[in-house]
């Protein structure tokens, strides 16, 4: 960086003092770190000695079937988690925002906060909770199906291979759908009152208002939460999984993503030894996983959207 | 919408049975833990009143938790991030908006990547760094992890917020004879308060909740947070319900009391960055 | 209070040269406006005298010497902006006696120039609020009181009134210029609203692409442009134009000989002839004519729009107990020693009156 003045050559070191602190523990702590992952991901420990290696790395996790097997079964989990959010976590937000967004709702204010209540919470607090809501031990969850006349459709769902990772998926949507339903909230509101007032003398009606003038007002939103919820899946979904069912992500890896994967690549769990070159080959491709959704997201997405703002 | 009396009862229908949803398993994980494990099983609904009222659960984690411990780390780690996220931070968007220099821009975009690239993914080569540093379980690995963490959100919504300001404040400023850093402390700082609340609330939430690093970083005895406490004392006393129920009521409690006293800012400062990015 | 002097002062922003070689000196005392349209260099130069941008070129003198290499607080300058600036988190008082309790002034001082500056501008009541609290108006009196206990030796102004409703920017232009009747402090004062100008100025500098086009009291401004441009400027509604070729000595319109060029004169076959909407007599046996368009009426007066027999444009005064209609076509003769000629590029032509 230089901090000189177009005009003269004096350096203004107060600039220096403003960016520099941040920048050098953004740069240390951040950027380093996955840049020095990218490089170690292209070497392998030979005989003890650190050796370059190309991409070796990730022709062994793609291809040998010790690594392949268990790299495309986290990223078939993850696109699952992704599209389960998707259909399930976003839909819900954006319903329950419009609900809150209609004017003079009697206590919108208290049921935002009480719907917003959960992301705060940890992880791994809602994990253990739900485990135990669940959990056939305690009998909550059949206790109250049976009230309900459906109890004989009762499993401990998180035990299962079949239903373990959507059951897992169920607990984050309940934990963050907040968060989208905040963002969508806001874009709600955002929306200018004499828009929706034009739209009502252009003889709408409430549902076609939403779909045909909110809705589109605010898909700038529902793209950053689409992205939001892709850069999640693939790193956020470590501490659920792994307070829930453990480094392994069993039963029989059925819950496994690339979080927990990469932890168990990288320290390595019970008999597995772990490897800090693979675990930066595994970091390194969810890097580029990401950057490719990034992308897509920017240059694709983002761009067509940004159309329908004002 | 002046809607009729039947689609309002409706909508709020919909709207307590979401808040249902939401409580519930909270209330329900509150209320049992302070039950005896008999109680816990016999009646897990009822509130804990008579003879179903028991303190044995929490007994047991003042007695095998270090809990004050983690929750004194957990603060001194999200306290301290906090604090240097918002002043670096401001200090940055500050530096980036106000000067014209060279690689400004470009700067700018680099101080921001961070949002779109989770800093999990150099958790290899950081573990690394940090055995180098010798500051393996130790505080001040996640509070630079965090701080490193947090800036890119941080100086993106402060650098929305200042773009939207008019200068003319700060060239006042100078005309009152202010030098440059004084015109940040003095008169920027005040300036940016309301959108504090809300860089405050991004960052510091996945600061307290976060059980990676924390697990990774330092993981030893005397540096372990709450959440990772947490973990480590359920995964211990499984089989101690009345423990692990009033273990959990432990870590909610303060997070609760929190939010109820803060929520208002909090909400107002989540939907207003919201706006803004 | 001192004399200002602009000595060829140039600025660029990297290749861009937004202000040409500018001289200008205001005299002690006196309140120079700086006026022309948005982009014209105007604020720059402003800014510049403040030291809150640096020159290119040339130098800056407040009272005989030379400030353009000191800090904005060591120049005797105070600044009153578009925004106010107040600081939010002050109250009143807090925001007036901030630049003298920075620089270190005693106490008891401070206060009493504070109380002074409240006393001014009756800001007595309002000591305690803070700058949220306040209306516009109350906000812009506090901007002009930070202004006015530094007791500068030059007042500048940034537009101080733009963000007003209409009816407060009247009251408060008479109170800036009863404050400078006051204090008889050196004052400069940026506006692009040539009403602001006129009603304000002891002399103006219409300002255009980083020049100055004229410089001269309100009325030298009026009566003799230098150039079509501040001919434009100055005056409202707007001097109108007509083109006209030249036909032995004398400027014409639609064959009719409007006004004969200066002796001499022999080298302009087109010129623009300037006639102000007051200079404009509509009587049935004018030797001009034209139809009109829209009749607007104010109350005390009224303008005719008309389109003349070539197509052009014309606004014309006329009295408020007219009555036209659209469509009715207008005879008017223009006030000979009263009009501007204009060469085609666009400078004024000296004028001999004729009759």
């Amino acid at each position: 960086m230089s901090h000189s003045i177009p005009s003269g050559s004096r350096w203004r070191w107060y600039i220096v003092f403003f960016v520099a602190p941040a920048t050098l523990i953004y740069t240390v702590f951040a950027i380093y770190p996955i840049v020095e992952s990218l490089r170690l991901s292209l070497f392998a420990e030979r005989d003890a000695v650190e050796a370059f290696v190309g991409i070796d790395n990730y022709k062994k996790l793609f291809t040998e079937p010790y690594w392949a097997d268990q790299f495309w079964n986290a990223f078939k989990n993850n696109v699952w988690l992704f599209v389960l959010h998707m259909l399930i976590q976003n839909p819900v937000a954006l319903a329950l925002a419009a609900i809150l967004s209609i004017p003079n709702l009697r206590g919108a204010a208290t049921y935002r906060t009480i719907f917003f209540l959960p992301t705060l919470l940890s992880v791994v607090v809602i994990g253990f909770i739900w485990q135990l809501i669940l959990s056939p031990l305690w009998g909550i969850t059949p206790a109250f199906m049976n009230f309900m006349g459906v109890g004989k459709f009762f499993a401990p769902w998180l035990g299962l291979e079949s239903s373990a990772l959507t059951a897992v998926t169920l607990i984050s949507i309940w934990q963050y759908v907040g968060i989208p339903m905040m963002l969508f909230y806001a874009a709600l509101l955002n929306i200018p009152e004499e828009t929706l007032e034009a739209a009502r003398i252009d003889g709408l009606n409430g549902w076609s208002i939403f779909w045909k003038v909110k809705l589109p007002l605010i898909l700038p939103t529902l793209g950053l939460v689409g992205i939001l919820t892709y850069i999640g899946n693939f790193t956020a979904s470590f501490d659920l999984i792994y307070t829930l069912q453990g480094g392994l992500a069993g039963p029989n890896g059925s819950t496994d993503v690339m979080g927990t994967f990469m932890f168990r690549t990288f320290f390595g769990f019970q008999a597995q030894l772990g490897d800090v070159n693979m675990g930066a080959t595994v970091a390194s491709s969810l890097f580029f996983i990401i950057l490719i959704g990034v992308s897509v997201y920017l240059f694709g997405v983002q761009r067509r959207l940004q159309r329908y703002q004002a | 919408m002046r809607s009729n009396p039947l689609s309002s009862m409706a909508i709020h229908g919909v709207l307590i049975l979401y808040s249902a949803l939401a409580l519930f398993p909270l209330l329900l994980i509150a209320i049992n833990s302070f039950k005896s494990k008999k109680g816990i099983f016999r009646d897990p609904t009822a509130l804990p009143l008579g003879e179903l009222y028991s303190t044995k659960g929490y007994q047991s984690v003042l007695a095998n938790g270090d809990f004050p411990l983690y929750f004194g780390n957990s603060l001194t780690v999200t306290l301290i991030s906090l604090v240097l996220i918002l002043l670096l931070g401001a200090m940055a968007a500050h530096g980036l908006t106000e000067y014209r220099f060279k690689g400004n821009g470009l700067l700018g975009l680099y101080l921001i990547l961070g949002i779109m690239v989770p800093i999990r993914l150099g958790t290899v080569a950081l573990l690394e760094l940090f055995v180098k540093l010798g500051l393996t379980n130790t505080l001040t690995a996640l509070v630079l992890v965090y701080t490193a963490q947090g800036l890119p959100i941080a100086i993106f919504i402060f650098t929305e917020f200042l773009k939207s300001v008019s200068g003319e404040i700060k060239d006042s400023a100078r005309i009152d004879g202010l030098s440059e850093y004084r015109i940040f402390f003095e008169v920027v700082l005040p300036l940016i308060r309301p959108v504090i609340a809300t860089v405050a609330v991004f960052s510091m939430i996945p600061i307290w909740n976060d059980l990676w690093f924390p697990l990774i970083l330092s993981p030893g005895e005397e540096t372990r947070t709450v959440t990772l406490g947490i973990q480590q004392f359920i995964g211990q006393y499984t089989v101690n319900w009345s423990a692990v129920l009033a273990a959990l009521t432990v870590a909610i409690v303060p997070v609760l009391i929190m939010y109820v006293i803060f929520s208002k800012q909090l909400i107002r400062g989540i939907t207003a960055g919201a706006v803004k990015g | 209070m001192a004399t200002l002097e602009l000595n060829n002062v140039v600025k660029q922003f990297g290749q861009v040269e937004v202000i040409h070689d500018i001289s200008l000196s205001v005299n002690d005392g006196e309140l120079m406006v700086f006026v022309g349209p948005s982009g014209c260099g105007k604020s720059t130069m402003l800014r510049m005298i403040a030291g809150l941008e640096e020159l290119t070129a040339g130098d800056i003198q407040i009272g005989g010497k030379k400030v353009d290499h000191l800090p904005p607080a060591k120049r005797g300058i105070a600044m009153v902006f578009q925004s106010y600036a107040l600081y939010p988190h002050k109250d009143v008082r807090g925001n007036l006696g901030f630049a003298l309790r920075h620089a270190g002034m005693p106490k008891a001082e401070v206060t009493q120039r504070v109380d002074a500056a409240a006393d001014i501008l009756g800001l007595g009541p309002l000591m305690k609020r803070r700058p949220s609290e306040l209306s516009g108006g109350q906000r812009q009196r506090v901007a002009i009181g930070r202004a006015i206990v530094r007791e500068p030796e030059v007042f500048l102004f940034d537009e101080p009134l733009s963000n007003l409703d209409a009816a407060l920017r009247v009251h408060m232009r008479v109170e800036i210029l009863k404050l400078h009747q006051r204090l008889k402090s050196t004052m400069i004062y940026v506006t692009h609203d040539q009403v602001e100008a006129m009603t304000l100025a002891d002399r103006i500098a219409v300002f255009r692409d980083g020049v100055v086009e004229q410089c001269g009291t309100p009325l030298e401004l009026y009566k003799n442009p230098a150039n079509k441009f501040v001919a434009g400027f100055i005056g409202s509604p707007a001097m109108n134009f007509i083109d006209s070729n030249v036909v032995n000595g004398c400027a014409e319109h639609a064959g009719q000989a409007v006004i004969n060029m200066p002796d001499g004169d022999s080298n302009h076959a087109k010129v623009s002839i300037g006639i102000r909407p007051e200079d404009v007599r509509v009587k049935p046996d004018g030797i001009l004519s034209g139809t009109v368009q829209v009749y607007e009426h104010l109350g005390g007066e009224a303008y005719l729009h008309l389109l003349l027999q070539d197509d052009q444009n014309l606004v014309v005064r006329t009295d408020a107990d007219s009555a036209y209609r659209i469509g009715d076509t207008v005879r008017f003769d223009v006030i000979d020693s009263k009009l501007h000629l204009f060469g085609e590029n666009g400078v004024a032509l000296p004028r001999q009156l004729t009759s």
